[in-house]
């Protein structure tokens, strides 16, 4: 598992791809990528087959007008070649020198795991092909009615209460928890990557971060999800952590939601923490034994320790989302990840089935405007952003420090 | 059907009657007028009525066909629709697919969505006329069959409503129609016995002598006029009244049954929020075993700076026991292989799964 057989002719990782998934990652192995070494190790016939599937997947797809650009991609609307009725989205991954083998590694966790991961609240991966100048082409669902950050921002167009709340921490609950189930971390949890289908379903998206859970001993890079839903262990540079740091995102979701604000907003990673501090309390030997042998634990003065909140303090803010769903809002944001509910658990929660009833899909708020307006959304968002995978993690931040 | 010519008094022929001589006991049409065939959709091998009570009376039997030996039943046999049996075979699979796959285009979103289930449902159909991969389809048939039985039955019923609805709506009309006839009918019987009364009127007053034929005439006349739009009014009346009560049981009958059908399911108290949204619940890790013994683990488990993270062992045993079990392509055979012995034989392959994982060839970087 250590390395992935998507991209590379490791001989050894190769034998762990199993036949069926092998067929199909054949096209994208030889097609995508330039092996590391420089040359494949079976030119010819494998090749010309592979290049064939290639075309032949290629030539089932139409790309119409451009939906929007993202950090690394370039999102367009198309359709199915046969049905010009259909509805898609091909996200063109930008080729990137910088990165290793001219391809983005964002794209390639996407690949891998969006085709794992088959489920209604995750965005579906149809098909993958390269076009010329070997650019990587994601065929996806298209979800046209934007994602749960416009609805949460458009506080005068769009009115939801608590059984909205809950259908949509319903779906994500799902997204989460299937991806846990299947050891795979998102790593980007946030409403910005929430897209909504045309039905009101909830899709999680971008899959640029995510990764397998690691082996033991393996350590993972704590510099992942945009800051205001980063986890204080990964704010304290742990670099062995689990679907945890998940379930927090979920909970800062949550309580977005309800705020229509988001919960932590900090300005840089050190006003994070503090942010958590004052909001939720200190974190402490006390609290989370062990914190203090993280490598990026901050001391904090003993005088300006803050108690972990109780519920009076969650129910004096999230108080609409009833005792109920105060406490899955709070076992959600424990401080300690050992004690942070998991997604299964979350799903498990009595608030499901107490009252109110979800909101069905169909009923749902929904962004208006159609495609057009979409289009236009898509356009605004991509001018703001400029740069690599980094910029876009810190992305909260500058548009945080524009506000404030 | 009920009106075939029937010639020389012999039952009325039928399609598979064409051939004259039983395959089974040979005997011929020509010396037993009365025969008569049947076909059991199990082979559709005809044989005539006679073999089958023979054979089949006792209990199911094999088909005494030579080279087929299906087991048919009596209560199955039954006349042939159809004059080819092929065609015969292809309705009775079609009934039985349909009846099974019985989807109503209203159920689906766009017109596409509802010719790629017909297709679909074609595509099984297909399979099953030709025999091909005919275990297959019958079992997803099978599984549909179990998977959907609340909505097959209620398709069934819907549709059969709409069948009970068209035929009631028709009978509506046939009396609508008769009653229309037969208002006409007396119509003019009345008129006939009017314009009868009328003459015998003027004979009676020709015969009293009062006034010239003429004006006799005339005013009979009058009356017979005034009598008959009186009863065509009347007449006109009833008519639109008989059509009033046909047109409002017609108007009814929808609204009890259609569309009350059609309510039904939506007005059903709704099912119970499944936070799941219907996925079954895995095992969870800790019903795997609270603890996989391995002295490789042991620091994972203890490290404060892996612990404080929130990195989980049992997460890890889960995986790699559901990667080792689940075929999930992972061969530990190869991966064990080449890496120092670390694994005691008699570890087992749980250990052995969770040993394997462990390449500790240094930190990669968080790739994949
Ligand atoms: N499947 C999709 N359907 C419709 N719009 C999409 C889809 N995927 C992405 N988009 C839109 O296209 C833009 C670029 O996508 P992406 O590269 O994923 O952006 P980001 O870096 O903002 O996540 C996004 O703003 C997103 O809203
Ligand atoms: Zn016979
Ligand atoms: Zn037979």
């Amino acid at each position: 598992m250590a390395v992935s057989p998507v991209v590379t002719y490791d001989t050894t990782s190769n034998i762990k791809v199993t036949a069926t998934k092998a067929k199909s990652l054949a096209v994208r192995t030889n097609s995508v990528s330039n092996p590391r070494n420089g040359s494949l190790p079976e030119p010819g016939k494998g090749q010309e087959l592979a290049e064939r599937l290639n075309d032949e997947t290629k030539q089932r797809y139409v790309k119409d007008k451009k939906l929007g650009e993202g950090t690394y991609a370039i999102v367009y609307l198309g359709h199915l070649r046969a049905d010009p009725s259909s509805l898609l989205a091909i996200k063109k991954i930008k080729v990137n020198t910088e990165y290793r083998d001219g391809l983005s590694m964002d794209a390639i966790r996407e690949v891998k795991y969006l085709q794992e991961l088959s489920h209604p609240n995750i965005i579906a991966l149809h098909a993958v092909f390269s076009s010329k100048n070997q650019n990587l082409n994601l065929v996806l669902e298209y979800l046209p009615l934007g994602d749960l950050e416009m609805l949460i921002k458009d506080s005068e167009g769009i009115r939801y209460g608590t059984a909205e709340v809950k259908a949509w921490m319903g779906m994500l609950g799902r997204a989460v928890w299937f991806c846990h189930e299947n050891f795979v971390l998102h790593r980007d949890i946030k409403p910005n990557n929430l897209l909504i289908a045309a039905d009101g379903e909830v899709k999680l998206a971008d899959f640029g971060l995510a990764r397998s859970f690691s082996d033991p001993y393996r350590p993972m890079t704590y510099q992942v999800i945009t800051r205001w839903y980063r986890p204080p262990e990964l704010l304290f540079g742990a670099r062995f952590y689990s679907g945890a740091v998940d379930v927090w995102s979920m909970g800062t979701v949550f309580a977005e939601l309800i705020l229509r604000s988001p919960f932590l907003a900090g300005n840089t990673d050190v006003h994070q923490l503090e942010l958590i501090c004052n909001t939720i309390g200190t974190p402490t030997e006390e609290n989370w034994p062990g914190v203090s042998k993280l490598e990026g634990f901050l001391k904090y003065d003993k005088a300006a320790t803050i108690p972990v909140r109780g519920r009076e303090f969650y129910l004096s803010r999230f108080g609409t989302a009833g005792p109920v769903g105060v406490d899955l809002l709070m076992s959600m944001l424990a401080l300690d990840p050992r004690k942070r509910c998991t997604a299964r658990q979350v799903l498990e929660h009595k608030w499901w089935s107490s009252d109110p009833r979800p909101t069905a899909k169909e009923d749902l708020p929904k962004k208006g405007g159609g495609p057009e307006r979409m289009g236009e959304d898509l356009k605004r968002k991509g001018g703001e952003i400029e740069g690599g995978r980094g910029d876009n993690v810190a992305r909260k931040l500058n548009f945080g420090l524009a506000k404030s | 059907m009920s009106r075939a010519p029937v010639r020389n008094g012999a039952a009325p022929r039928r399609p598979g009657d064409e051939d004259d001589i039983c395959p089974v006991c040979k005997s011929s049409r020509y010396l037993n007028p009365s025969m008569r065939f049947l076909v059991n959709p199990e082979c559709y091998h005809k044989m005539c009525e006679s073999c089958v009570d023979r054979i089949f009376s006792h209990g199911p039997a094999p088909c005494p066909v030579a080279g087929c030996a299906r087991t048919l039943r009596k209560a199955r046999f039954r006349r042939q629709t159809f004059e080819d049996l092929h065609i015969e075979r292809e309705v009775d699979i079609r009934r039985r697919v349909a009846g099974v796959f019985n989807k109503r285009e209203e159920e689906f979103e766009s017109l596409r969505d509802w010719n790629n289930y017909l297709e679909e449902v074609e595509n099984l159909t297909w399979n099953l006329l030709q025999g091909v991969e005919v275990k297959e389809t019958e079992k997803k048939l099978d599984a549909y069959r179990r998977q959907n039985e609340a909505e097959i039955k209620q398709n069934a019923a819907l549709e059969s409503q709409e069948i009970a609805d068209s035929e009631a709506q028709f009978a509506a009309q046939k009396e609508q129609a008769r009653l229309r006839r037969e208002a006409a009918r007396n119509e003019e019987l009345d008129e006939r016995r009017e314009k009868e009364e009328g003459r015998r009127e003027i004979i009676d007053m020709m015969a009293k002598g009062d006034g010239d034929a003429d004006a006799i005439a005339r005013e009979s006349q009058k009356v017979i006029l005034k009598k008959s739009t009186a009863r065509r009014t009347a007449a006109e009346k009833s008519r639109q009244q008989a059509a009033a009560k046909v047109d409002n049981g017609a108007a009814a009958a929808p609204l009890f049954s259609i569309q009350g059908l059609k309510r039904i399911p939506q007005s059903v108290p709704e099912k119970e929020y499944d936070p799941f949204g219907g996925y079954a619940i895995k095992p969870a890790y800790y019903y795997l075993r609270d603890h996989y013994e391995h002295s490789w683990l042991d620091n994972a488990r203890s490290d404060a700076q892996i612990t404080a993270g929130g990195y989980d062992v049992g997460e890890y045993c889960a995986r790699a026991i559901m990667e080792a079990s689940g075929g999930l392509g992972v061969f530990i055979e190869d991966e064990i292989e080449g890496r120092e012995k670390r694994v005691e034989k008699e570890v087992g392959t749980a250990s052995a799964a969770i040993a394997s994982g462990g390449g500790g060839e240094g930190v990669d970087g968080d790739v994949l």
